[in-house]
C-alpha cells in the first residue's frame, strides 16, 4: 500500500510538472520575444480574405493592407498616420520622378543592388513586366496606366511590349511616357499595381497560391487561400534598405499569421481574451459599445478616406429636378444613420471626405428639416412619384436602404426598395440597361489620395458608361466636368489647387448630385501585449504592418 | 363472439370511433366518423384553436398599428425617444443599441436596429409568413395532385416523364434550389410569355417554395391512385365511357381527398419553415417587408445585444409549425389511423 | 439483378446531367448580372471588360460554355469566376467539416431516435410516450438555424459552456473537433430526432399487433426478446429507407444552415456564399456534389428495397 501511494505521489508530480511545462511552453510560443528590438511572432484576423495574394491584382482593404509592407513599388507613401501619410514619396526608386516641361515624360532611376526575398536582383525591366502582367491578367489596376502610350496596344495584343515604357537595366534608368499630362502618376506608380516582379512571375496568372518573391520588410511564406498565410521577415530586405530607401520601413515583428474568421463577434471575443493580436474588421455594431467601454487603452476608432451617399439619377424624373435633390439633402439625418452604423459615421453632406486634400468643411443643407424638404418638393411637384431604391445586402446596407426607403415613403413617393446580393450590386445599378435606377446606396474608397479619383470616376460627364459606370448619378455638369480637366493638368502642391478643388466640391453639391450623409470610421483593436501608441493606420493602406510591435 | 361493432365495420376501411354508440354510426359517411374521432383529440382541437388564434392576430396588425403603436411596420424611429417612467429612453441609442420589450403600447415588444416596432412587425410579418406558407400549399397540392393523377391514370410515357421530372427536383438539394432561384429571380423578376411577376413580389418565395415540394406530395398520392386504379369501379367507369377526365376528377380525386387533406395542413407548416430559411439566407421574402424568417435574420445581427429580435419570431414560428403539426396529425389519425401513407421530409 | 442495378445507374446518371442542365440555365437565361463586369472590378472600361469576357470564354455559345464547364469539373480544374480559385479544391478542403458535421449527427439522431421511438412504442398512450412525442413535436417545428441562434446565445456568450463555432480539424486536436462540434451535431439532430422516432414508433407499434408477433409470444419468448428481436428489426426496415434519403440531402446542402450560423468551413457555408455571389462555377460544382449523394443514397435505398423485396426487381411496382 505504501509502495503504491509513493508511485501515485510521484505519477501525480510528474503529470503537473508536465502540465506546467506545457501550458508554460505553449505561452511562449505565443510571446516571443518583447526585448527593445521587436521580433515576435503575432496573429491577425480578418473577415475577407485577401481577394488575390498578387500586387497587380489584388484591389481590396485586405488585400492592400497585407501586401503594402510585402511589394515594394517605385514610389510609395510616407509610412505616417494623417494626411502626412498622403504624400507620395521615393520607394525602388532613388528620387522623385523627373517631369518633362509638357508633363508627359517621367523619369526615375532604381536604386542599384537590390535583391528580392529569394535572392534574384530588382531589375529595371521588372517594373515593365509588373504593368505588362496588369494588361495580361486583367487586373482591374490596368485602368490607371491606361495613359501610358502603347498600352492599350500591348494590351489588345497588338504589340509585344509598351512602348512608352523605355529601361535600361545596366543604369536603372526608367522612362515612361504618357500620352497626355496626369497629375494624379504619381500617386498611381506608388500603388502596389505597379510594384516590379521578376519575370518568374506568371504574366497572365493570378500567382496566389505562389506569390512572387518580396520587396518589402515582409515576404509570404505561406498561403493558404482562403484560410490563412504567414508573412515573415524578408531576409533581402537590407539591401533595399542599404540603397537608401529611407522611406521604406523595417518590421517590428518577425511574423505575423493573418487568419480568415467569417465570424466578426467571435474575433472579437478573440481579441478580448488576447488570443488574437489585431482584427483587421471594426468589431460588429453589437459588440462596438461593449469594446469602447471595456478596453479604451487598446482600442481607438479611425479615419479612412471614403464617402457614403445616396446616388440619384439625374437624367430621369422626378430626380432631374433640382429641388427634389436637395429636398433630399435637407431629409437626410446622419445622426440616424450613424445609429445604423453603429456610430461609426463621421457625418458630412459633402462629397470629399476629411482628410483627401482638397477637404475643406462647409454646410449647405442644414438639416435634418423635414418641413423645409416637404415644402421643397411641394414646390416642385413631380408629377412622377415612383421611385426604386436600391442597395445591397450587407447587414448595414440593408437598413440603410430600409431607413432611406422609409424616408421616401414620409416625403410623399411612392417608393419600392429592391436589396440586390452584394457583390452583384455594382454591376446592376452600373449597368445602364437595368430599369429603373432611380437611387440607392453607395459608397466610395479611395484608390489614391487625390481628389481626381473621386471628381472624374463619380461626378464627370465622360464617366457615364453603358456598364461598370460609377457616375451613378449621371451627373453631367460641362462646367465642372472642364474645372476637373483643367486641375489635373497641374499638381497638388502647386498653390491654389486646393482651394479651387474644395469650391468644385461646393459647386457640385449646390447642383445636391448626390445626398452624401458620413464617412465611415475603421478601428485599432489590439490584444494587451501589442504597443498600442507604436501602431497607426495609414489613410491608404490602413493599419501599417510595420507599425506592429510588442510591447 | 362477434360484438355488435365490429360488424359495422367494412373490410378494408378504417376501424370506428370507439366508445360511440352504434346508433350514431350506422350508416354515417366516413367523413362524420372521422369527425368523431377527431372530436375526441382533444390536444388537436387545442392546436387548431391555437393557429385560429394566431391567425386572428396576425389579421388583427393594422388595428394595433393605428391604435396601440401609432406606427406603420416600416417607419423607422431611429432618433426618436420615448417616455418611460418619466424619463426620456433613446429607442435606438447612439451606439445603434435597440430597445428591449416593456409594458409601454408604443414599442410593445421593443424595437429593432432601424428603430421599427418589433410588435407591429411581428403581426405584419406574420401575415405575410402565414400568407406564403398557405399559398404555397396550395400550389404544391394543386400540382402534385395534377402530376399524381395523370401519371397514375394514364401510367406508360407520360408516367415515365412525369416520374422522371420528379426525380429531378427530388434530387436537387432543396435549399440550395430555393436559394439559387430566390436570389437570381429576384433580380429580375420572373417572365414566362404574357405574365411577368416583379422581382420582390410575394409570388417568387411562393411559386419556388410551391414547386420544391411537390415531389414529396406526388410521389405517394400515385402511388395511391396506381392503386385505386386497379379497382372495380373504375373499371365499372370506364365501362359506362366515362372519359379520362371525368374519370380522374369524380371517380379517383374524391378517393385521395383525406390524404389531400392531411398533406395540405403539414405542408403549410413545412412551407413556413422553409420559407423562414429561406430569408433567412436572404433568398426569400425581399425587404423592406417583413416575415418572421427575415426578422430572425437582422435580429440575429445583434443577437448578444438584443437578444429579443431573434426570440420572439422564432418562438411565433414554432408556435404556429407546432399547433399546425399536431392537427396535421390528429386529422391523419381521425382519417386513417393505420395510414401507411407519411408525408417524408 | 445486374440489369436492375445498371438501369438504375443509368437513371442516376440521366437525373445528374438533368441537374446540371436546370443549373446551368438558371444562371444564363435569367437576366442578372455579368460576371465578366464584376471581375474587371469597379474602375473598368469598355476595353477591359471585353478582354475578361473573352478570358474567361463568355463569348462563346452556350452549349460551348456548358461542356467546357462539365468538363472542367471533371478533370478538377474548374475555377470560380469572383476568386480565380480552383473550384474542386475548395470543395475538397471543405468535406472534413461537412462530413464531421453531417456523420456526426447522423450518428447522434439515430441512436436517440431509436432510443425514443422504442419507448414511445414500449409505453404507447402513457405518460413517457405523450412526453416523447411532444417533445418530437416541438423538435420538427423548430427552424434548424433559430434553435442554433438560442443555443448560440445561451450556451455560448450567457454561459462560457461551449465555444462559439468554427472548426477544428480532427487531425490538430480531437478533443477540440468534438468539443467545437457538439452543439452543430445537437442541432442538426434535432429535427430529426422527431421525425425518426416517430417514424419508428409508429411502424412498431403496427409490428406489435402482426401475426408473427402473436406466435413469438405464445412461443414462450419473454417480451423483451419479442420486441428487440423480431419487433425492433422489422420496424428499422423503413426507417432505414428513409435515413438513406435524409442523409443524401443533409449532406447535398442541407447543412447549409447549420454551417453558416456556427461559421463551419464546410461545402454547405462555400454554397452559400457561391450563390450569393452568382458564381456560377462553384455552384454548379457544389449542386452537382450535392445531387451525387442525393441520388446516390436514393440509388443504394432502391437497390437494397430489390434485394429485400423480389417483386420489386422484376416488375416496376411503385411501393411508397
Amino acid at each position: 500500500m505504501k509502495a503504491l501511494r509513493k508511485i501515485l505521489v510521484v505519477a501525480c508530480v510528474i503529470a503537473l510538472a508536465l502540465f506546467g511545462a506545457a501550458a508554460c511552453g505553449k505561452k511562449s510560443e505565443g510571446g516571443g520575444g518583447g526585448g527593445g528590438e521587436g521580433g515576435g511572432e503575432i496573429n491577425i484576423a480578418l473577415t475577407s480574405f485577401p481577394d488575390y495574394v498578387d500586387p497587380q491584382l489584388s484591389y481590396t482593404v485586405e488585400g492592400w493592407e497585407v501586401l503594402w509592407n510585402v511589394y515594394t513599388p517605385l514610389l510609395t507613401y510616407k509610412h505616417v498616420k494623417g494626411k502626412d501619410g498622403t504624400q507620395v514619396v521615393p520607394a525602388l526608386a532613388e528620387d522623385m520622378p523627373e517631369i518633362s516641361p509638357d508633363g508627359k515624360v517621367y523619369k526615375l532611376k532604381l536604386r542599384p543592388n537590390m535583391k528580392y526575398s529569394d535572392g534574384t536582383p530588382i531589375k529595371a525591366s521588372d517594373f515593365t513586366y509588373a504593368v505588362q502582367r496588369l494588361f495580361k491578367a486583367d487586373s482591374g489596376g490596368s485602368v490607371f496606366y491606361d495613359v501610358i502610350v502603347g498600352a492599350s496596344d500591348y494590351a489588345e495584343g497588338k504589340a509585344q511590349t509598351i512602348s512608352g515604357i523605355k529601361t535600361d537595366d545596366n543604369t536603372g534608368d526608367i522612362t515612361i511616357t504618357l500620352t497626355e499630362p496626369n497629375a494624379t502618376f504619381e500617386n498611381v506608380l506608388g500603388l502596389m499595381f505597379a510594384a516590379p516582379v521578376p519575370p518568374s512571375t506568371p504574366l497572365d496568372k493570378d500567382s496566389t497560391n505562389k506569390p512572387p518573391p518580396a520587396s518589402g520588410p515582409f515576404m509570404i511564406s505561406k498561403v493558404d487561400a482562403p484560410r490563412t498565410l504567414t508573412m515573415e521577415r524578408n531576409p533581402n530586405f537590407k539591401t533595399v534598405k542599404d540603397a537608401g530607401a529611407t522611406e521604406v520601413v523595417d518590421a517590428n515583428v518577425d511574423k505575423i499569421i493573418v487568419n480568415e474568421n467569417k465570424n466578426n463577434s467571435a474575433q472579437v471575443t478573440d481579441v478580448e481574451q488576447n488570443k488574437v493580436d489585431f482584427m483587421l474588421d471594426p468589431p460588429v455594431a453589437d459588440r462596438l459599445a461593449e469594446v469602447k467601454a471595456k478596453y479604451p487603452d487598446r482600442f481607438r476608432m479611425e479615419d479612412s478616406i471614403n464617402t457614403y451617399y445616396f446616388f440619384m439619377n439625374m437624367e430621369k424624373p422626378p430626380f432631374n429636378d433640382l429641388k427634389v435633390r436637395q429636398a433630399i439633402n435637407y431629409a437626410i439625418d446622419p445622426e440616424a444613420l450613424n445609429r445604423i452604423f453603429g456610430g461609426r459615421l463621421h457625418p458630412s453632406q459633402q462629397i470629399l471626405p476629411p482628410g483627401m486634400p482638397g477637404y475643406e468643411e462647409y454646410k449647405l443643407y442644414p438639416g435634418p428639416d423635414m418641413n423645409k424638404a416637404k415644402q421643397l418638393i411641394a414646390e416642385a411637384n413631380p408629377a412622377d412619384k415612383d421611385i426604386t431604391v436600391w442597395t445591397d445586402d450587407e447587414p448595414d446596407r440593408k437598413r440603410i436602404g430600409e431607413y432611406y426607403h422609409d424616408l421616401l415613403t414620409q416625403l410623399g413617393f411612392n417608393a419600392t426598395l429592391k436589396v440586390i446580393a452584394g457583390d452583384v450590386y455594382w454591376t446592376t445599378i452600373g449597368n445602364q440597361s437595368t430599369p429603373d435606377v432611380d437611387t440607392g446606396f453607395a459608397d466610395w474608397f479611395q484608390d489614391f489620395p487625390h481628389p481626381d479619383d473621386f471628381f472624374r470616376p463619380l461626378l464627370h460627364g465622360e464617366s457615364i458608361l453603358p456598364t461598370n459606370g460609377n457616375n451613378l448619378s449621371r451627373v453631367n455638369i460641362p462646367a465642372n466636368n472642364a474645372k476637373t480637366d483643367e486641375l489635373l493638368t497641374k499638381l497638388i502642391g502647386d498653390g491654389g489647387v486646393e482651394e479651387q478643388y474644395a469650391a468644385l466640391d461646393k459647386a457640385y453639391m449646390e447642383q445636391a448630385v448626390w445626398a452624401p450623409y458620413g464617412n465611415e470610421e475603421f478601428t485599432t483593436f489590439l490584444s494587451e501585449r501589442m504597443d498600442f501608441d507604436k501602431s497607426y493606420h495609414h489613410l491608404l493602406f490602413n493599419q501599417d504592418y510595420t507599425s506592429f510591435a510588442i510591447k | 363472439m362477434v360484438s355488435p361493432i365490429d360488424s359495422l365495420e367494412a373490410p378494408g376501411e378504417p376501424p370506428l370511433p370507439t366508445g360511440v354508440p352504434k346508433a350514431q354510426i350506422q350508416g354515417r359517411s366516413p367523413w362524420y366518423l372521422a369527425w368523431l374521432r377527431l372530436r375526441r383529440n382533444k390536444v388537436a382541437l387545442a392546436c387548431a384553436v391555437l393557429f385560429v388564434l394566431i391567425v386572428l392576430f396576425c389579421l388583427a396588425a393594422p388595428l394595433w398599428a393605428e391604435h396601440v403603436a401609432h406606427t406603420g411596420p416600416n417607419e423607422n424611429h431611429l432618433t426618436d425617444t420615448l417616455l418611460i417612467d418619466g424619463q426620456e429612453v433613446d429607442v435606438v441609442s447612439p451606439d445603434g443599441t435597440p430597445i428591449g420589450p416593456g409594458l409601454h403600447g408604443k414599442f410593445f415588444l421593443g424595437a429593432d436596429q432601424n428603430g421599427r416596432d418589433v410588435m407591429v412587425r411581428l403581426m405584419y410579418g406574420g401575415r405575410t409568413s402565414i400568407y406564403v406558407g398557405l399559398a404555397a400549399a396550395l400550389v404544391t397540392t394543386i400540382l402534385a395532385v395534377a402530376v399524381a393523377l395523370l401519371a397514375g391514370y394514364y401510367r406508360g410515357w407520360i408516367d415515365s416523364v412525369l416520374s422522371r421530372t420528379m426525380d429531378v427536383i427530388w434530387a436537387f438539394p432543396v435549399l440550395l434550389l430555393g436559394i439559387a432561384l430566390g436570389t437570381t429571380l429576384s433580380i429580375g423578376g420572373l417572365k414566362l410569355g404574357p405574365i411577368a411577376i416583379a422581382g420582390d413580389s410575394l409570388w417568387i418565395p411562393i411559386l419556388i417554395i410551391g414547386l420544391v415540394y411537390v415531389p414529396y406530395f406526388a410521389r405517394p398520392i400515385r402511388g395511391e391512385i396506381l392503386a385505386l386504379r386497379e379497382k372495380e369501379f373504375i373499371e365499372a367507369a370506364v365501362a359506362q365511357g366515362k372519359g379520362p377526365l371525368r374519370i380522374m376528377f369524380s371517380e379517383l380525386a374524391p378517393n385521395i381527398l383525406s390524404t389531400v387533406v392531411v398533406f395540405f395542413t403539414l405542408n403549410i407548416a413545412n412551407n413556413m419553415l422553409l420559407e423562414s430559411a429561406l430569408s433567412f439566407l436572404g433568398a426569400g421574402v425581399r425587404p423592406p417587408n417583413a416575415s418572421w424568417g427575415s426578422m430572425i435574420s437582422d435580429g440575429y445581427q445583434v443577437i448578444f445585444t438584443a437578444p429579443h429580435l431573434t426570440v420572439v419570431p422564432g418562438l411565433m414560428i414554432v408556435l404556429t409549425v407546432l399547433s399546425l403539426n399536431v392537427f396535421g396529425d390528429g386529422l391523419r389519425d381521425a382519417m386513417d389511423p393505420r395510414a401507411k401513407i407519411r408525408l417524408e421530409h | 439483378m445486374g440489369r436492375f442495378v445498371a438501369r438504375r445507374l443509368l437513371g442516376m446518371t440521366g437525373v445528374l446531367f438533368a441537374i446540371s442542365v436546370i443549373v446551368f440555365l438558371i444562371f444564363n437565361v435569367i437576366p442578372n448580372s455579368d460576371p465578366a463586369a464584376r471581375i474587371a472590378g469597379k474602375n473598368a472600361d469598355p476595353a477591359l471588360i471585353a478582354r475578361v469576357t473573352a478570358d474567361l470564354g463568355l463569348d462563346k455559345p452556350l452549349p460551348v460554355q456548358y461542356l467546357t464547364m462539365m468538363k472542367q469539373i471533371f478533370t478538377g480544374e474548374l475555377t470560380s469566376y469572383a476568386k480565380d480559385r480552383n473550384v474542386v479544391e475548395q470543395i475538397w478542403e471543405g468535406l472534413p467539416a461537412t462530413f464531421s458535421l453531417c456523420i456526426g449527427a447522423a450518428v447522434l439522431w439515430m441512436a436517440l431516435a431509436i432510443l425514443f421511438g422504442y419507448l414511445s412504442a414500449v409505453h404507447a398512450g402513457k405518460f413517457t410516450d405523450r412526453a416523447l412525442t411532444i417533445l418530437s413535436l416541438v423538435g420538427i417545428s423548430m427552424p434548424v438555424f433559430w434553435l442554433a441562434a438560442m443555443l448560440l446565445y445561451y450556451l455560448t456568450f450567457k454561459v462560457e459552456l461551449f465555444p462559439t463555432g468554427s472548426y477544428v480539424p480532427f487531425t490538430e486536436s480531437p478533443g477540440e473537433w468534438a468539443y467545437h462540434l457538439i452543439l452543430p451535431w445537437f442541432t442538426l439532430a434535432v429535427l430529426f430526432v422527431g421525425i425518426y422516432s416517430r417514424v419508428l414508433r409508429s411502424n412498431m407499434l403496427d409490428v406489435m399487433n402482426e401475426d408473427y408477433v402473436r406466435t413469438a409470444r405464445a412461443k414462450g419468448l419473454s417480451e423483451r426478446q419479442v420486441r428487440m428481436r423480431h419487433v425492433l428489426r422489422n420496424s428499422m426496415i423503413p426507417v432505414i429507407t428513409l435515413f438513406g434519403l435524409d442523409f443524401g440531402q443533409v449532406i447535398g446542402g442541407g447543412a447549409i444552415l447549420t454551417e453558416t450560423v456556427y461559421n463551419l468551413d464546410g461545402v454547405g457555408l462555400y454554397a452559400g456564399e457561391a450563390i450569393r455571389s452568382l458564381d456560377l462555377p462553384p455552384l454548379m460544382a457544389v449542386v452537382m456534389f450535392g445531387a451525387f449523394f442525393i441520388v446516390l443514397f436514393n440509388t443504394i435505398v432502391d437497390i437494397l428495397y430489390a434485394v429485400l423485396d423480389p417483386r420489386i426487381r422484376l416488375g416496376e411496382a411503385a411501393p411508397a
